[in-house]
């Protein structure tokens, strides 16, 4: 979009224009109130950039638990974890499984060939 | 509580119920499935084979109405006893005899039931057969070994008193 040239005679009295916008500039900037910043502002904005940026503690103390937990929550881990549970308890199952039942017939023959009154 | 701490536990009581179930399932299972029979214990300990199982079975069929016999023998003398020793004070004449009875036919029972062992261990190889006659003997003979045993111990621990 051109912009429209206001000024009829632009070869005149351009330098009066420009002059006239940069009075107004200055005239605008020192009307502007600029409060003033508070005291050790720049300090504190450096403190908040440095607790951002610094890994977040939690209280007690224990992020060791919540790294923990994590390990164990990965699902390849878990079941992983929980086959070999369940692999070990068996097989120390059917090994005790295993005597238990040779004392049950060694047992069941004495039971039958000498009797308790013997014994 | 913390919840970290919460899942770790229960993590750990899952863990505890799998490992336990496991072992529990493995243990019956393996009950289950072992035979029941009387003499599997024979083959299983002294690894004994069809042929020398058949014979260890003839001998086994053949000594149980023999032993039955006897156990109902001693039964029936231990009803006499205890009627000769009922009400008394003492140790009676009768009580006495029948008191020898029962002991002669506990001997002779004994005595049949080692015989029955011999004959078994004779049908096993002899590495075999020596170690069930032991075992047998052990087993059966050394209960009362071990009781006398631990009287003539605290006997003589009086006696030193």
């Amino acid at each position: 979009m051109n912009k429209e040239n206001i000024n009829p005679d632009p070869g005149c009295a351009g330098g009066f224009a420009e002059a006239s916008d940069a009075r107004l500039g200055a005239q605008l900037r020192e009307s502007r109130v600029s409060p003033a910043l508070p005291p050790r502002f720049q300090e504190g904005v450096w403190r908040r950039i440095e607790e951002a940026a610094a890994p977040v503690k939690v209280a007690g103390g224990i992020t060791w638990l919540d790294a923990l937990v994590t390990l164990v929550l990965r699902p390849r881990l878990a079941m992983a974890t929980a086959a070999v549970l369940m692999v070990a308890g068996a097989l120390l199952g059917v090994r005790e499984g295993n005597q238990m039942a040779h004392q049950d017939a060694q047992a069941r023959y004495l039971a039958v060939v000498a009797p308790n009154s013997l014994r | 509580m913390n919840r970290s701490l919460v899942i770790l536990l229960g993590a750990l009581v899952l863990g505890v119920a799998l490992f336990g179930g496991s072992y529990f399932a493995g243990q019956r299972a393996c009950r289950m499935t072992r035979s029941a029979d009387d003499l599997s214990w024979l083959r299983d300990e002294f690894h004994l084979g069809d042929a020398e199982m058949a014979r260890i079975q003839k001998l086994h069929e053949g000594y149980l109405p023999k032993c039955a016999e006897m156990c109902a023998k001693i039964a029936a003398k231990k009803s006499e006893l205890e009627t000769a020793l009922g009400g008394t004070t003492n140790v009676n004449p009768v009580a006495q005899q029948k008191l020898a009875e029962l002991a002669a036919l506990r001997a002779q029972c004994q005595s049949q039931m080692l015989q029955h062992f011999i004959e078994v261990s004779q049908t096993m190889p002899s590495e075999q057969g020596r170690r069930y006659l032991a075992e047998m003997q052990r087993l059966t003979l050394g209960f009362h070994e071990q009781t006398e045993s631990s009287m003539s111990e605290s006997a003589g621990h009086e006696h030193h008193h």
